[in-house]
């Protein structure tokens, strides 16, 4: 079972596999730039924003949703209540379905 | 200790000169070596008789112990490594320790390769007869430590080696700790589709054993473990295992629920990147144990940020523990079964055929996905550029193997798997065209020759000669192969749609973590080294240690059970046991010399000698240590009392050999294993040399003391040869390195002091290589002829008092 061999072709079923699709929704007015949210994230899909929001900080805003997993993380521990990952319905927009 | 043994009463010693019909009599005058022998020191009868050996013979010796009241005996005649064992019985049946024994070799090293000189013979004889006399008088009775077995084993590695070895062992009544570094046992053969050449499906014949290891009562199985430390020796190894945590409990029920909802994708180890695996996950179908395994390199959560919770909430028996931590486990065992198996070659690094470039090039392995029903694409063998069926497939063999570019050796059943999957292309789809290009198809099994003669019956096309270059065509993605069909002279050019890669088998990468665990040897091939090659097959250099499957060698599933079977029957013998005797010939400290300096140690390439920094003493393990005496050459304050190869012994040895004519004569030298044992070998061959050599036997060339050599230069020796097994065949695992700095050391003293170096030689000579003995004998007499007495006296000069 041991390979030291770098896997290096795309696997044959890889288009077959449909991870959920992710709605990131980001209320920037709530947030105070505490960038938990951004630190944390384990696949990197936020950015700082260059638009400052009401309070004259900058929020986060979504680098590349295709990567989230929804693994609910930010949502867990935005202390104000500002960020939610959920799963997108698939009426539109979701290739897979 | 030792002082009281040499107080011991004065020596008695009887000397018997073997005839061994006309063998040695035919050129050696035995009367007349048996007259010399009479007039010895201490020797009290002197015989000569037709066959030593045969019954009357040994009753002869045995009666003089009696009658004679003798206390040291020596028999001259044939080699030692024949019948030593023979004339130490007798001895032993006699009353005599028999440690007290010593032979002269007169018929290897004498009278075969000195079958026209019967004078010269005959004075060799005496020589050498003296030699032994002198040394015998100083040997000491020993008895031999006894070392108790523990009877539970350790197997490392869970393939079908390990997983044979283990079960064998663990039926036979023997606790077994299996450790498998990988979440699964099974090994390579659960990846391959069929074997050859039953056909039978591979999976499923060893998916009933890797079950019987997960439920045996005897097997305690460790899978995502590896052995960390090996301290100890044969019988009482203490063995640190590392046991990586799973993060899934035994409560696991395999329902996949938790891998269906991981977020996280990877291609999987398993099918060989071919499909696609989950951060949470089981490695195949039939894993054993069942029990899920988290990818902690890839999920979501990392130590202390737990940021993704899906498969604990998808887990209704609640066994995911992200808390788990690695365990360290301490074992004791009696011995060790390494059955650590063996990595596939990397073709991608030979651009001639296009691996990864071209999508439709494959190897081999990816064939055995691609063809099982449970693989990735279903059983179909289907291109990785279009997922269509080829009209046509070309398997190219020895990728890796017999070659320059990749290993030397052949790998052994890549031509058997090549028509093997042949067979099974065929069976599915009679029409795919098939092209096997080889060099030679080595199909020297049982039923491996039917099986070949099958595949041509059925249409595969075997051409002799390796395509130079695989091209791809960009608009299809089929494959030109370009080469010389050597039997039939002209060049081809084959057009198809895909192209196996038959890769070779090669050591894993981390052989040397193995190997400096396990004090194991190496061949030039980078597989582990059998103890020895006819007679040991699975037997480790090191004792109670053994070798199994591909670790030792590339081989076959059959070669590998067959070999682990026979490990674990070796290993069971031990256990079964429940002890074994050391030779008496590991080295004692002598404490009033000893300063701790630990350069003994150094040496040592069994870790067989603990320095005690405090006490500034040394303690050697005897049932680790070997018996090489490498140590005692190293030890520059005579602390270490080698026995049955001391230094007064051998000094004596030198003595004898140089006390006439020593100008004329060669000092050789020779390990038992190779250079001795070489020498022998020259002798059944009746290969003919001067007759002025003179050799003394040690265990290994690194028991030669430079003290050794500088003595016989001081006593007038011509020559000195120092000769030893070729670096890596060492017996004694590395130890003749140090007879290489040792004799390095003495010629650049000898250029110092004006001494002609060319006097000293170091030669490596395997058991089989007598010509190559005799040769250098040759060249050194060719030296020795111009050799001036001026040169004589200067280095009796120079190393006077050594």
């Amino acid at each position: 079972m041991v390979l030291s061999k770098k896997l290096w072709r795309t696997p044959l079923d890889a288009e077959k596999i449909s991870l959920p699709k992710a709605e990131i929704s980001i209320q920037p007015d709530l947030c105070k730039g505490c960038d938990f949210c951004i630190e944390f994230c384990p696949m990197k899909v936020l950015e700082k924003s260059d638009q400052p929001n009401k309070r004259g900080i900058y929020p986060p805003r979504v680098a590349d949703e295709s990567k989230c997993t929804i693994c609910g993380f930010c949502t867990a521990i935005c202390p104000d209540f500002a960020i939610s990952a959920t799963e997108r319905k698939c009426k539109e927009g979701c290739e897979n379905e | 200790m030792v002082a009281e043994k040499e107080s011991e009463e004065e020596p008695r010693i009887g000397v018997y000169v073997c005839h061994c019909g006309l063998n040695i009599a035919g050129t050696v005058n035995c009367e007349d070596v048996a007259e010399f022998a009479s007039a010895l020191p201490n020797v009290v009868v002197s015989k000569d008789n037709r066959y030593a050996c045969s019954d009357q013979g040994q009753e002869t010796i045995k009666n003089d112990i009696k009658e004679y009241n003798l206390n040291r005996v020596v028999v001259a005649s044939c080699s030692p490594r024949l019948h030593e064992p023979t004339f130490r019985k007798a001895c032993e049946d006699a009353g005599l320790n028999k440690y007290l024994f010593e032979m002269a070799n007169i018929r290897e090293h004498c009278s075969w390769v000195h079958l026209h000189d019967k004078e010269a013979a005959t004075q060799k004889a005496k020589d050498l007869v003296k030699a032994a006399v002198s040394k015998v008088a100083l040997l000491e009775p020993a008895v031999e430590t006894e070392v108790p077995i523990k009877r539970t084993a350790l197997v490392i590695g869970g393939g079908v080696s390990g997983i044979q070895a283990s079960l064998d062992l663990a039926d036979t009544g023997y606790k077994v700790y299996l450790v498998e570094k990988e979440p699964s046992i099974g090994g390579r053969m659960a990846q391959i589709d069929k074997t050859f050449p039953t056909m039978d499906c591979s999976i499923c014949i060893l998916a009933p054993k890797m079950s019987d290891v997960g439920h045996h009562p005897n097997i305690e199985l460790l899978t995502n473990s590896e052995v960390q430390e090996v301290k100890g020796y044969i019988g009482n190894f203490k063995v640190k295992i590392l046991k990586g945590p799973r993060y899934v409990t035994d409560e696991c029920s395999a329902c996949n629920d938790c891998s269906e909802v991981c977020p996280i994708t990877t291609p999987n180890e398993f099918d060989v990147g071919l499909a696609t695996r989950r951060a949470i996950y089981t490695p195949f179908a039939q894993a054993v144990p069942s029990t899920y395994i988290v990818d902690r390199d890839l999920c979501l959560n990392k130590e202390g940020v737990m940021a993704c919770d899906k498969c604990i909430r998808a887990c209704e028996r609640e066994a995911i523990d992200f808390d788990m931590k690695p365990e360290i486990l301490d074992v004791e065992v009696g011995t060790i079964i390494v059955a650590t198996g063996a990595d596939v070659y990397d073709p991608s690094i030979l651009p001639n055929y296009g691996y990864t470039r071209y999508q439709n090039v494959i190897t081999s392995l990816e064939f055995e996905r691609l063809i099982n029903a449970g693989g990735p694409s279903g059983g179909n063998l289907i291109r990785p550029s279009d997922r269509k069926i080829p009209e046509s497939v070309a398997f190219i063999q020895c990728v890796g193997s017999r070659t320059d570019k990749g290993n030397q050796y052949c790998s052994n059943v890549c031509c058997m798997n090549t028509i093997k999957d042949s067979l099974l292309i065929k069976e599915h789809w009679p029409d795919i065209k098939i092209y096997v290009f080889y060099v030679d198809i080595r199909a020297f099994g049982k039923g491996f020759e039917d099986l070949y003669k099958r595949a041509k019956e059925e249409g595969a096309i075997f051409i002799r000669g390796l395509p130079a270059e695989v091209v791809e065509d960009r608009k299809t993605h089929n494959l030109w192969l370009v080469g010389e069909n050597t039997l039939q002279k002209e060049l081809y050019r084959v057009n198809v749609g895909m192209v196996v890669l038959s890769i070779g088998i090669e050591p894993r990468p981390d052989s040397d973590v193995i190997q400096r665990l396990f004090t194991l040897s190496r061949t030039p091939d980078g597989f582990f080294m059998e103890a020895h090659p006819k007679l040991k097959p699975v037997d480790a250099p090191t004792g109670g240690i053994f070798l199994a499957g591909c670790a030792e060698s590339p081989k076959d599933i059959k070669d590998s059970v067959t070999q682990a079977s026979a490990a674990a029957a070796r290993a069971g013998i031990l256990m079964a046991q429940g002890k074994v005797t050391v030779e008496a010939i590991t080295p004692k400290p002598i404490p009033e010399n000893c300063k701790g300096c630990g350069l003994c140690a150094r040496v040592c390439p069994y870790n067989a000698i603990i320095v005690d920094k405090e006490r500034e003493q040394v303690e050697v393990i005897d049932a680790a240590c070997a018996g090489c005496g490498t140590c005692g050459a190293e030890c520059p304050f005579d602390a270490l009392h080698m026995r049955h190869f001391t230094n007064a012994q051998i000094i004596a040895q030198i003595d004898a050999l140089t006390e006439t004519g020593a100008d004329k004569k060669i000092i050789a030298f020779c390990c038992n294993w190779c250079a001795y044992a070489g020498a022998d070998f020259a002798g059944v061959s009746r290969m003919q040399y001067p007759p002025n050599v003179r050799i003394i036997r040690t265990m290994c060339s690194g028991r030669i003391s430079l003290k050794f050599v500088e003595h016989a230069f001081s006593r007038g020796a011509g020559g000195v040869l120092v000769a030893g097994c070729h670096p890596g065949d060492c017996h004694y695992i590395d130890a003749n390195v140090q007879t290489q700095k040792r004799v390095e050391k003495l010629w650049k003293k000898m250029q110092r002091l004006g001494v002609n170096k060319e006097r000293l030689q170091l030669l490596w000579a395997s058991a089989a290589e007598g010509e190559r003995i005799a040769s250098k004998i040759r060249e050194m007499q060719a030296k020795l002829d111009v050799l001036t007495p001026e040169e004589i006296e200067k280095s009796k000069e120079v190393f006077a008092g050594s």
